[in-house]
């Protein structure tokens, strides 16, 4: 019985020294917890010692003294250690910086891409891709723009040596994928894309992502809810949409769709011109002449499609104020994108 | 386009105060992007879709606005004055080319006293962008804004033999055009010419040498319409676009052309006096009939996901001139001959649905099938890519997929650049954007370089992106990885610069994401690379990758910082994602003996390892390098090496003795097989 309490007592000691680790204040507590001269528990268990039955008192003694020694001993270890520590002031400074390994950092364009892509992918959307030397047949033609119409004016080419061009948009793929897959058709297109244009707003090359739904029954009113659904995850649910005619020769109605200015709120800004809405995405229904092209029944079919730069979504997101400067390969910009995932 | 809302509001009865009619065209698709105030005027700025030439002038905007709900348009008037003596004896038309000109009318007025315009007009035609220039020219003007149609006007004195000729020019014709270039045109081209000479290309540019000056007392009004397809490839060849030509190449408004000509002669007496002859010269009074378009209600409806009533289907389509006729549920339109754009029912739905305003469709998410999503093509491997390359601690750039043919050529160098020829932009923006790259280099080196120059540090840039190669007539692309590693590496206590096997670490991490195993490493010949600093990675006897330090000629020539560390990766190297095996856990210790060799620099690690391998016991696990050692104490060509042997026995601990005998035994037989020493 007697053991027992020292034992028990040696437990609770490497317990309270552990817990008072290397702070001085905590280690003199342990101290005189339990070796201080007036009412340490060592003392306490001395004092016990005399009231013991005979025949128990070596036994307990012994025990008794290899507890003081070990007390002695380790206090002694612990004072020492918070004296040196002390005396070097510290061992590590622990407010350096550590020796990190590089971090990557995906481009603002990928994050905003990826993202976007994860709210399809989650709608049953899937991710398809294309060659960026097209056809004319799939960029222009099987998209309902004849040879020598002005609308192809819009859409400034480059044109490759050999008789391709480099795709103007990423609706070609639109085509391929009603070319190749029976509907129902549901995929977004992200990718490069191509025009023959630079200036602060515009580059050569930048990047768009495209959504096409071809099935039987899509109504305008489900292209509607689609759209507000994916700016209200991209943005926040508070964000006005704005659905404005336009035209598309792909899609017959065409809409850009507007949301409320990232920058001013809808109050009215510069980003803005004072509108209060900043046009964010090309729609409409999938035109009867695009189904025929692609060898699909307008009768049977309806859709719709629709676009979005990624480049424009990713400043208005991340603020960043220059389209070129996203290609520029500047580290200062790029890494204030690390360990940011998608 | 240019709108001046004093005017636009003459052609309408009761209209809207300015801010509600640009808020309903607007939602009806006629979008106002600016309005400014100018004198007692207010001017629009319109952006009017290239489908939409029908709008491209004030009474067109008139007719949207009516039926949005902005007033209803005021019927057109137009009284000509005629004198007695009949056009026909002043001047003679004949069209050669019909399908160029489908119908050319001129009038005739006579007497003209050429001088500024009044103030009025001189105003309205600068709210809108265009200068005066005098009362006659500009009344052909005016009426281009007022209703669209584009005019011309002939000094009729000038033209030889006092007629008009619609023909194509003849090979080689010489032109000089109002704007006083010297043009050249082709048998494509369709002119307007005199008894002698080109006096206009039609629809574009009227010339110099029938040009209306102070003299002219006699003009011929023209007023045509010429095939759209026509006027636009000559206005491309050319390069000249005009008011005139926009409206043609996107559709100008047959049965327009008489009432044109018609409201410009009247506007020229007002303005300059003279006589109007009698009758208009026309080529083509009979108009084909106009086509009709028939829709259901019902489709309309389900096509929309809401019911549109009939009665406001109706009222848009009348109020936009398309004289709608319903039976039962079927809609049967006739399009005018202003409309270009209407041809199937859905052209007429979105008629219906943007005066519905898309406001009003309710949203409903479409209900699909329950199928996951997935990424398709290259995505998968492409995105695997872009993580290995961020995992690696690259910043990702996406760099311009153009380059100089130089900068093109020298980054191509390589066995991964070969593949086939250089695509070339025919129309490039200029001499930098010249040709599609081979390599993703073109673009990370230039980028690693702007980064150096601004006093980075340390740089680790990496791209996934397409290459393009021409193989015969075609264009293929592949994947890539690129990386470009320069300055210092190391933690900030122990920094040192970038050398070979940091950039060989990073290769191979990627390499290893990218499940490509049983790869040899051997030296790289490649120009882009700087000699015996480069290396190439070959799998199933292909390369696919390389990387070195970016040749000294290369850097030199474009301004790059050196030393750059430079790699490419072929993705279509890349293998499926390795799915681990579980190997049973060793039972028995492992012994380690380090060796310490020297040998001559010729004998690469490669080798040495694999001679060890080879002769080393069975129970060798596996040996890898600890120390390389150059410098004092070893010759000038010589290296010491010492690799670190793992030792292990699967059933049973190996005794230090066995150890130690084996290691002697591996000694002997590379001191015999290998020229090496140990010391």
């Amino acid at each position: 019985m007697a053991l027992e309490t020292l034992e028990r007592a040696r437990q609770e000691f490497l317990a309270a020294l552990a817990e008072a680790g290397s702070d001085p204040a905590k280690v003199d507590a342990v101290r005189v917890r339990f070796a201080g001269r007036r009412s340490g528990l060592l003392r306490d268990l001395e004092e016990a010692l005399k009231s013991l039955p005979r025949d128990e008192k070596p036994a307990y003694g012994k025990a008794l003294n290899e507890l003081k020694k070990l007390i002695e001993e380790r206090l002694g270890a612990a004072q020492k250690a918070v004296e040196e520590a002390g005396a070097r002031r510290e061992v590590v400074d622990v407010t350096l910086p550590g020796r990190l390994p590089p971090i990557g950092a995906y481009h603002p364009v990928t994050l905003v891409r990826r993202e976007i892509e994860e709210i399809f992918l989650r709608m049953g959307y899937s991710v398809a891709d294309g060659p960026e030397a097209e056809d004319d047949w799939h960029n222009f033609e099987a998209l309902n723009f004849p040879p020598d119409h002005p609308a192809r004016d819009t859409q400034d080419t480059f044109f490759l040596e050999g008789g391709l061009l480099l795709r103007t948009h990423t609706s070609p793929v639109q085509i391929r994928s009603m070319e190749t897959t029976p509907p129902p058709i549901r995929v977004i297109i992200p990718g490069r894309v191509y025009r023959c244009d630079s200036d602060l707003r515009h580059a050569p090359m930048f990047h768009q992502v495209e959504g096409l739904v071809v099935d039987e029954g899509i109504t305008f009113g489900h292209l509607k809810a689609t759209l507000e659904a994916f700016v209200h995850v991209l943005f926040d649910p508070g964000m006005g949409v704005r659905f404005r005619p336009s035209f598309f020769p792909f899609t017959e109605p065409s809409a850009e769709v507007d949301i409320t200015c990232v920058f001013c709120r809808g109050k009215g800004c510069q980003v803005c011109t004072g509108s209060g809405w900043i046009e964010i995405l090309g729609a409409g229904m999938v035109d009867p002449r695009v189904f025929s092209a692609c060898g699909l029944d307008p009768s049977r079919y309806t859709g719709f499609a629709f676009g979005c730069g990624l480049d424009r979504v990713a400043m208005l997101k991340f603020g960043i104020p220059d389209l070129r400067m996203q290609f520029s390969g500047d580290e200062r910009l790029l890494r204030q994108f690390e360990g940011m995932r998608r | 386009m240019r709108i001046s809302l004093g005017w636009l509001i003459t052609h309408l009865e009761g209209p809207l105060p300015a801010a509600e009619m640009a808020a309903r065209l607007t939602a009806a698709g006629m979008n106002v992007e600016l309005q400014e105030p100018s004198g007692d005027d207010v001017v629009w700025d319109v952006d009017v879709t290239t489908n939409r030439p029908d709008a491209m002038n004030h009474r067109g905007l008139a007719r949207e606005a009516a039926a949005a709900g902005c007033g209803s348009l005021k019927p057109l008037v137009v009284k000509v004055p005629e004198g007695a003596t009949p056009v026909g004896k002043l001047a003679k038309l004949t069209v050669e080319d019909e399908s160029g000109c489908p119908r050319y009318c001129a009038r005739v007025v006579r007497g003209v006293k050429v001088g500024p315009s009044p103030a009025w007009l001189a105003a309205r035609l600068e709210r809108c962008g265009i200068r005066p220039v005098n009362n006659i020219v500009d009344a052909t003007n005016y009426v281009l804004l007022d209703i669209g149609h584009p005019l011309h006007a002939f000094d009729l004195p000038r033209l030889s033999g006092a007629e008009i000729r619609v023909r194509r020019a003849r090979a080689g014709e010489g032109i000089t055009t109002l704007d006083g270039v010297d043009r050249t045109l082709t048998p494509e081209d369709v002119v307007i010419a005199d008894a002698k000479r080109a006096v206009a290309i039609a629809g574009i540019m009227g010339a110099a040498n029938t040009e209306i000056g102070p003299a002219t007392r006699d003009v011929l009004i023209e007023s045509a319409y010429f095939a759209p397809v026509s006027v636009r490839r000559t206005a491309k060849r050319l390069g000249l676009s005009t008011e005139a030509s926009q409206r043609f190449e996107r559709g100008a408004d047959r049965a327009m052309a008489r009432t044109a000509v018609d409201l410009a002669a009247e506007l020229i007496v007002r303005l300059a006096g003279g006589e109007v002859a009698a009758g208009v010269l026309d080529s083509a009074p009979s108009l084909p009939a106009p086509p009709t378009i028939e829709f259901s209600l019902r489709r309309l409806s389900a096509f929309a996901g809401c019911e549109i009533p009939r009665e406001f289907v109706v009222n848009v389509l009348t109020a936009l001139d398309l004289a709608p006729r319903v039976e039962g549920d079927t809609v049967t339109c006739t399009v005018p001959y202003h409309r270009v754009d209407l041809d199937l029912p859905e052209d007429l739905y979105e008629e219906v649905l943007r005066h519905f305003g898309y406001e009003n469709v309710p949203s409903v998410l479409p209900s699909f099938a329950v199928s996951p999503g997935k990424r398709l093509g290259s995505w998968p491997l492409t995105e695997r890519a872009r993580d290995a390359l961020v995992a690696v601690g690259a910043a990702e750039a996406l760099t311009y997929t153009f380059s100089s043919a130089e900068l093109e050529r020298a980054t191509a160098a390589s066995p991964l650049g070969d593949r086939g020829a250089v695509v070339k932009v025919e129309n490039p923006l200029s001499a930098r954007l010249a040709v599609l790259r081979r390599s993703l280099l073109a673009g990370l080196v230039d980028a690693a370089g702007g980064n150096l120059r601004r006093g980075g540090a340390r740089v680790l840039l990496g791209e996934v992106g397409r290459v393009f190669f021409a193989r015969g007539s075609k264009v293929v692309e592949e994947d890539r990885l690129a990386l470009a590693l320069a300055g210092t590496a190391g933690p900030w206590d122990a920094v040192r610069d970038t050398d070979f096997l940091d950039l060989k670490g990073l290769v191979e991490d990627v390499l290893a994401q990218l499940g490509v195993e049983s790869t040899e490493w051997r030296p790289s010949t490649a120009p882009l690379l700087a000699p015996g600093e480069g290396g190439e990675v070959v799998a199933a006897g292909r390369v696919v990758a390389i990387g070195g330090r970016l040749a000294e000629p290369v850097a030199e020539a474009f301004g790059l910082p050196a030393p750059l560390w430079v790699a490419e990766v072929d993705l279509g190297a890349a293998a499926a994602d390795r799915v681990p095996s579980f190997r049973p856990l060793p039972r028995f210790p492992a012994v380690t003996a380090d060796l310490t060799v020297r040998h001559n620099v010729s004998l690469s690690y490669a080798e040495l390892a694999a001679a060890v391998r080879a002769a080393a016991s069975e129970w060798l696990e596996a040996v890898f390098p600890v120390v390389r050692y150059r410098g004092e104490g070893v010759g000038t060509d010589e290296v010491k090496t010492t690799v670190r042997l793992v030792y292990r026995h699967p059933e049973r601990s190996l005794t230090q003795d066995e150890v130690n005998a084996a290691h002697f035994a591996l000694m002997d037989t590379l001191a015999r097989t290998l020229a090496v020493s140990f010391q």
